[in-house]
């Protein structure tokens, strides 16, 4: 009883704060002790783990041979003698040296309450819950307890649950939310109305606001379906794979440069995975080939990568997934063996926490702290990757690239390549007569009794050269004269010679096929490194060798999942293949309810486990856990289509809910976890440049190709355009127009690690250390500063006044509504048409009018400026004030 | 139409977010039976200024944050026996962060040490400057975090945890205090020209705190603060019209969203954003500070102006109320593993005397007294040679120097020791839990205001099991506290 409401406490009311737990697992002992003596499984085993198992239990070297693992261990102790005495606490050395704070060394001491749960432990005869086996191996760490975690148990499909209100669940998942709200005698929200629909909508599906049009039709359309329509229409808007792609880079740590150092090389190749994914997401790929594609598309291919037909290619830039972590071996100023092994474990990192939602990262030093992954564990999976990613044999970034070269181009390119070296040497050969000429014209000058003096002085190595010829060379420079020097005797300083050859190299230049490349991730055929495990995750402290293989706690107990050393089929490794095809089997316990939880956090503004990252014991419980899994299970039975789920949660009621707090769910849920409503909403960074870009009507919505360059601007503000900069970071003052790419989506603008895009990072756009298992969405001053006064702002903001007046001309109660309809996605009632009037009029009549020479007479203006016209400017003012306002800024 | 009006914004304005919660409730209350308890506390996260339970010694914070690991054993910590040892072989037990170029070769300080100030507190050469100041200053010579790496130990100092993702002390105050000033930003972190600090953004992340309270950057180099600016055409007038016409559109868009935090959030943020145009221009308006001001900070050097500038401005700052500024070295500034005969100099040319500029210009303006300035990194050094080909040494939390000032503690005094070659701190330790709860103490902050409750549990700055005040710090004892408290 008493841990049911425990339970429901959690769950509703956040815990207030630690001292309180600490009492209150003090009293909970207390009466624990009354009803039932403590355990070592359920009461000392965490504590023990914690603080004591690193040297006690999971280093082959025991520290002064004590294993505090088992309570058999413990009673047999170790070079002090036994480290407890069932029944007597004051007796037992484990007590005397926690109680003491001689143990664990540092400052990290155990709490009271932990040292009091110890001695009563003890003192109630130091029991056990279950028999304990006789040894444990090095490392074997798991228990019942452990195996018992919800997320490491199978899915089930739990039967839909009935509900009182019946006529609300439209769908199995309003069924499961509803009944869950009924316990508490809530219901849904009333239904969101349309206009809200179509916005909520379309930034979900799509990332970008409804256009006018769109919302017009979907409000009037008295069709039954017009709901399902609508979501069709956005589910097959290449606009949603974008959108959805984008959520997917995001645990991926999709970036265009290396990151890890100040250099923060650029990845010129990184855009073809972000095409990849975004083309996958349109297509409706399934998430099973999705994923195995991603893992070891390069396993489904055979070595040499040569001719590779698009489908083919396909799969080896789907590796790039294993290649986006920070890689800083191509920097050469970096320690190599410590950026190497960064690689790996960051390439584990992605991996983890995107297909498995667990830290299996914490193990890389010593076994998870809280949750069942030992050390071990997190060496079989490096071994997955170690054939591919070896340390001791690295192949850096550029060595990586696999080219996408026919034989066909890969011809055309050597002979080019030829032609070109061929006019380098005649342009060599022309230059040095042009030396050779200049010498002779110049040694005429010279009286003629000289003339054999200085040849000889010129013919003469400098360091050979006596006082005399270095005395002619001194007074006669031209004897000197070179390849460098040349252009200081003609008069039209080479420029001809330098013209004539620049051109003809330019022009063979440009028959040369453009390069073509793929960032994957592919092993060397027959290179299968040994994987040692790290002691303290220290790569230059091996110890034994593992073997590839899933995490034990994910393995039937007694029967580890083994993944061969070697597939004798492939003429790679095989291991990710096979981990792969373990992963997407559809039995994984952990895949697919990672994934849907994701799906579900995009949809909901909030994961049905709260911590998409982590299924582990410090993650959150779902929320509701039998709708998840019925979730898995319906993803992974109805082909892994992810856009089928998607029109199973948007088609909800519980998704088309009014976002409306009410008093009575509030007091119950304030945090909205049992979906009584729908939540409010700040937009993505992506996302608000995008609507942005919409509500002005500059986005250029063309798809794919190489990233739109970032530059810093004069202040050092990253926007959009090519970086001029000479190597020494000083501005060139060339400009490089990339004219439509300006305005292109944001999922196409490059990804710098050191470089975030001024217009994005205020709003919380990841930083990619090395992946983002979910957005924080932050409210700072330089955000507001940055909606203000930013000059982009500015520009898009008269850039939608500009197109109010091309499209509904200048009469103020359209362009009124128009704004507000580009803005919100609605029309405006009377007294937000009456307050922007009188906005608009009241700024138009202060801005001073234009004086004949079209200048506004306001002495800060800039003379160079085109002023516009007040009533432009103010309509100008009014678009900026609705784009940059809550209601622009936030979603119901 | 009447809700619009620029009297109605005003009126908003000063009767404040709790005003617009109250009205909303007694709009609600009609509808809702009287509950017998009051309701979940409303939760408004802001930045007004809250009283500390205590009466504080020290109100706002500067905090130097000397990144990389400065050398308590060249700068801080004399150790004679380390030099009369010097090239010896250490026989004692050491743990090596680069264990591949350990040496275990004792390395004396190449540096001289003096006595300075009436306290006679010994500082070396390298530290000039501070030396003229040491009667307010209180060093602490036995900091110990015991964790080899600079992340973890960057997390223990500044957010009192060794791993990731929890808030900075900064966020901690503000959450806990607000700020005095409410046209610029509480919590204010002011970044190297070379770079970020190891840890990058997180040295200043809210971590699970509300974001209202994490740190703003401000930038190394002009513009201070991006988009400062109004765009022409949006000034002065035309901009009063533009943001009162918006806060009419947020006010309107809150009012049938009540409750939605994030939402009057960000109304106060447009607020301090248009209150910073002119009070963040004014705070980081250098050329109002005097020839003798720059040149007590060495802005008129080469070597000092940057770190200098930063030092002046994060004194503006706090003038103005700005409860916590942390100023940051670039990446692994101090982390001397190599080189370290040439290299250490030329870093504590750049920040000794702007450092000590910075505890003498609060006391002549009176507000050291009530300024608690810091200056320490996370790690400090061993007393054994990294490296024999290129000299340097390895990091060493398990004894380290750091030193504070105003703001309450001691002037003129000297906390704890390291054993006699300066490798562990062995006298009066001082863990980054412990200078936290003395810390807290001197704001007057208890434990309990820097405990935040979140969905996987709660969290604190520190555990009172884990820290404890380090009275010795302080000028006023527990009975003094009493007293006047």
């Amino acid at each position: 009883m008493r841990t049911t409401l425990l339970l429901a406490a959690a769950l509703i009311v956040p815990l207030v704060q630690t001292a309180a737990i600490a009492e209150d697992s003090a009293t909970n002992d207390v009466s624990a002790t009354a009803d039932a003596p403590l355990t070592f499984e359920r009461d000392v085993r965490p504590i023990l783990k914690t603080h004591c198992w690193q040297c006690h239990g999971e280093e082959e070297e025991l520290h002064g041979s004590l294993d505090a693992r088992l309570a058999r261990f413990l009673q047999a102790g170790g070079d002090s003698g036994p480290a407890i005495e069932p029944g007597n606490h004051a007796e037992s050395l484990l007590y005397e040296r926690v109680s003491q704070g001689e143990m664990p060394p540092g400052d990290k001491q155990l709490s009271e309450a932990e040292v009091a749960t110890i001695a009563r432990w003890i003192d109630g005869g130091a029991k056990t819950a279950t028999a304990e086996p006789e040894s444990l191996a090095v490392g074997d760490i798991l228990t019942e307890e452990d195996r018992a975690h919800w997320s490491f148990q199978p899915v089930i499909r739990s039967p839909v649950p009935r509900v009182a209100s019946a006529e609300r669940a439209r769908t199995p998942v309003d069924a499961f939310l509803l009944a869950r709200l009924e316990r508490e005698e809530l219901s849904f929200a009333e239904e969101a109305d349309r206009a809200t629909l179509v916005r909520r909508l379309s930034f979900d599906l799509t990332g970008l606001p409804p256009t006018p049009e769109a919302v017009e039709r979907f409000v009037n359309d008295p069709a039954p379906d017009a709901y399902e329509r609508l979501v069709d229409d956005l589910l097959a808007s290449p606009a949603y794979g974008e959108r959805w792609g984008r959520h997917w880079l995001d645990v991926a740590g999709y970036a265009d440069s290396d990151g890890y150092s100040v250099q923060d090389l650029e990845r010129p190749w990184a855009y073809k995975y972000r095409d990849y994914v975004i083309r996958s997401f349109n297509r409706d790929k399934p998430w099973d080939e999705f994923l195995v594609e991603q893992l070891a598309g390069d396993e489904l291919l055979a070595p040499p990568y040569e001719n590779l037909t698009p489908r083919q290619a396909d799969r080896l830039i789907a590796t790039g997934f294993l290649r986006m972590g920070p890689d800083g071996t191509g920097d050469s100023a970096v320690d190599q063996d410590v950026a190497r092994n960064e690689v790996v474990a960051d390439t584990i990192e992605i991996m983890s926490t995107a297909v498995l939602g667990l830290t299996v990262g914490c193990a890389q030093c010593h076994a998870h702290r809280y949750d069942p992954i030992s050390h071990e564990d997190y060496h079989r999976i490096r071994a997955l990757f170690e054939p591919a990613y070896d340390w001791k044999k690295w192949r850096g970034p550029g060595a990586r690239l696999v080219s996408l070269w026919s034989d066909d181009v890969r011809a055309k390119a050597a002979a080019v390549d030829a032609e070109l070296k061929e006019i380098a040497a005649q342009r060599t050969a022309e230059l040095d007569q042009i030396v050779s000429d200049t010498f002779e014209r110049e040694l005429a000058k010279l009286p003629e009794d000289i003339q054999p003096a200085a040849r000889a002085a010129r013919e003469t190595p400098q360091d050979k050269r006596d006082d005399a010829q270095n005395q002619l060379i001194k007074e006669y420079p031209f004897l000197k004269v070179d390849r460098g020097s040349v252009y200081l005797y003609l008069e039209d300083r080479l420029r001809g010679h330098q013209k004539k050859w620049d051109d003809l190299t330019a022009a063979k230049r440009a028959e040369r096929p453009d390069d073509d490349y793929v960032r994957c991730l592919t092993e060397v055929p027959g290179h299968a490194p040994v994987t040692k495990l790290f002691s303290r995750g220290d790569h230059n402290q091996p110890r034994q060798d593992i073997g590839p293989g899933e995490l034990a706690v994910l393995s039937p107990r007694g029967s580890d999942v083994d993944i061969d050393a070697n597939c004798e089929e492939l003429p790679t490794t095989g291991r990710r293949l096979a981990y792969a095809r373990h992963l997407t089997s559809g039995r994984h316990p952990l895949v697919a309810r990672v994934l849907v939880n994701r799906f579900w956090l995009h949809h909901f503004g909030r994961g049905l486990v709260a911590t998409p990252g982590d299924f582990g014991m410090l993650g959150e419980p779902p929320s509701h856990p039998e709708l998840l899994d019925w979730l898995a299970d319906e993803f992974v039975r109805g082909g892994w289509k992810l856009k089928r789920l998607h029109r199973l949660l948007v088609t909800s009621t519980a998704y088309r809910q009014s976002s409306r707090r009410r008093p009575e769910l509030d007091a119950v849920d304030p945090e909205n976890r049992l979906l009584g409503r729908m939540g409010v909403r700040r937009l993505e960074a992506e996302t608000i440049r995008d609507a942005l870009l919409a509500a002005s009507g500059r986005l250029v919505d063309s798809m794919y190709g190489k990233s739109v360059p970032v530059m810093p601007d004069e202040v050092g503000q990253i926007v959009v355009g090519v970086d001029t900069r000479d190597s020494a970071g000083r501005p060139s003052g060339k400009v490089v127009a990339i004219g439509a790419n300006e305005f292109r989506r944001s999922v196409y603008v490059q990804v710098r690690r050191s470089q975030p895009l001024g217009m994005l990072e205020p709003f919380d756009v990841p930083t990619m250390s090395p992946n983002c298992q979910q957005r924080s969405s932050s409210t700072v001053a330089p955000q507001s500063l940055l909606m203000m006064n930013s000059p982009l702002v500015v520009q898009l903001a008269a850039a939608m006044a500009e197109r109010i007046r091309r499209e509904v001309g200048d009469e103020p109660q359209s362009q009124f509504r128009r704004a507000w309809m580009l803005a919100f996605g609605r029309a405006p009632d009377a007294d937000e048409t009456a307050a922007g009037l009188a906005f608009l009029s009241e700024q138009t009549s202060a801005l001073e009018p234009l004086n004949e020479n079209g200048q506004p007479p306001a002495a800060d203006a800039d003379p160079k400026a085109q002023a516009p016209a007040p009533e432009h400017a103010a309509l100008a003012h009014l678009c900026h004030a609705l784009v940059i306002s809550n209601g622009f800024l936030y979603v119901d | 139409m009447s809700h619009f009006t620029r009297r109605h914004f005003l009126s908003q304005q000063a009767f404040g977010l709790g005003g617009l919660a109250l009205a909303w409730l007694l709009n609600e209350e009609g509808a809702l039976a009287a509950p017998e308890k009051p309701p979940l506390e409303p939760q408004t996260f802001d930045l007004k200024p809250r009283r500390p339970a205590n009466r504080p010694q020290a109100t706002a914070m500067i905090s130097m944050f000397m990144q990389g690991g400065p050398s308590h054993i060249d700068l801080f910590d004399p150790k004679p026996e380390l030099t009369k040892r010097h090239m010896q072989t250490f026989t004692g037990d050491i743990k090596y962060d680069n264990a591949a170029e350990a040496s275990s070769k004792l390395f004396g300080s190449p540096w001289k040490f003096s006595r300075h100030g009436q306290c006679e507190m010994e500082l070396s050469e390298l530290v000039p400057h501070l030396g003229e100041v040491a009667d307010d200053v209180c060093l602490i010579r036995s900091m110990h975090t015991g964790v080899n790496n600079h992340g973890q130990s960057i997390n223990a100092l500044n957010t009192g945890h060794f791993m990731n993702g929890r808030p900075a002390l900064g966020s901690w105050m503000t959450y806990a205090l607000g700020s005095e000033n409410q046209n610029l930003p509480a919590f204010v972190v002011l970044t190297d020209p070379g770079g970020l600090p190891v840890l990058g953004v997180d040295n200043w992340s809210a971590g699970w705190l509300p974001s209202v309270y994490q740190g703003t950057v401000v930038r190394p180099t002009e513009p201070r603060i991006l988009n400062l600016d109004p765009p022409q055409g949006l000034r002065g007038p035309a901009q009063e019209r533009f943001l009162s016409y918006l806060e009419g559109l947020n006010r309107a868009h809150l009012d049938e969203r009540p409750q939605e935090h994030d939402l009057s959030a960000r109304i106060q943020s447009y607020e301090l954003a248009a209150r910073m145009q002119v009070a963040a221009k004014d705070a980081l308006d250098l050329s109002q500070e005097s020839a003798a001001t720059h040149k007590l900070y060495g802005l008129d050097e080469e070597t000092t102006r940057d770190y200098g500038s930063r030092c002046v401005i994060a004194r503006r700052l706090v003038e103005r109320g700005v409860r916590c500024v942390q100023i940051h070295t670039g990446s692994q500034t101090w982390d001397r593993h190599g080189n370290i005969q040439k290299s250490l100099p030329a870093v504590c040319q750049r920040t000794d005397k702007p450092a000590a500029a910075l505890v003498r210009d609060l006391k002549q303006r009176g507000l050291l007294d009530t300024t608690l300035v810091h200056w320490g990194g996370e790690m400090g050094r061993l007393p054994v040679i990294q490296n024999e080909k290129n000299i340097g040494r390895d990091h060493n939390t398990y004894g380290f120097s750091m030193w504070l000032a105003g703001g309450g503690v001691r002037g003129g005094y000297i906390h704890g020791a390291t054993d006699e070659l300066g490798h562990k701190a062995v006298e009066n330790v001082v863990t980054h839990n412990d200078y936290h709860a003395t810390l807290l103490h001197l704001f007057g902050v208890t434990q309990e205001q820097v405990v935040f409750s979140r969905p996987t549990g709660a969290g604190a700055l520190v555990n009172p099991q884990d820290g404890k005040i380090m009275w010795d710090l302080l000028k006023q004892r527990p009975a003094e506290v009493a007293s006047t408290g």
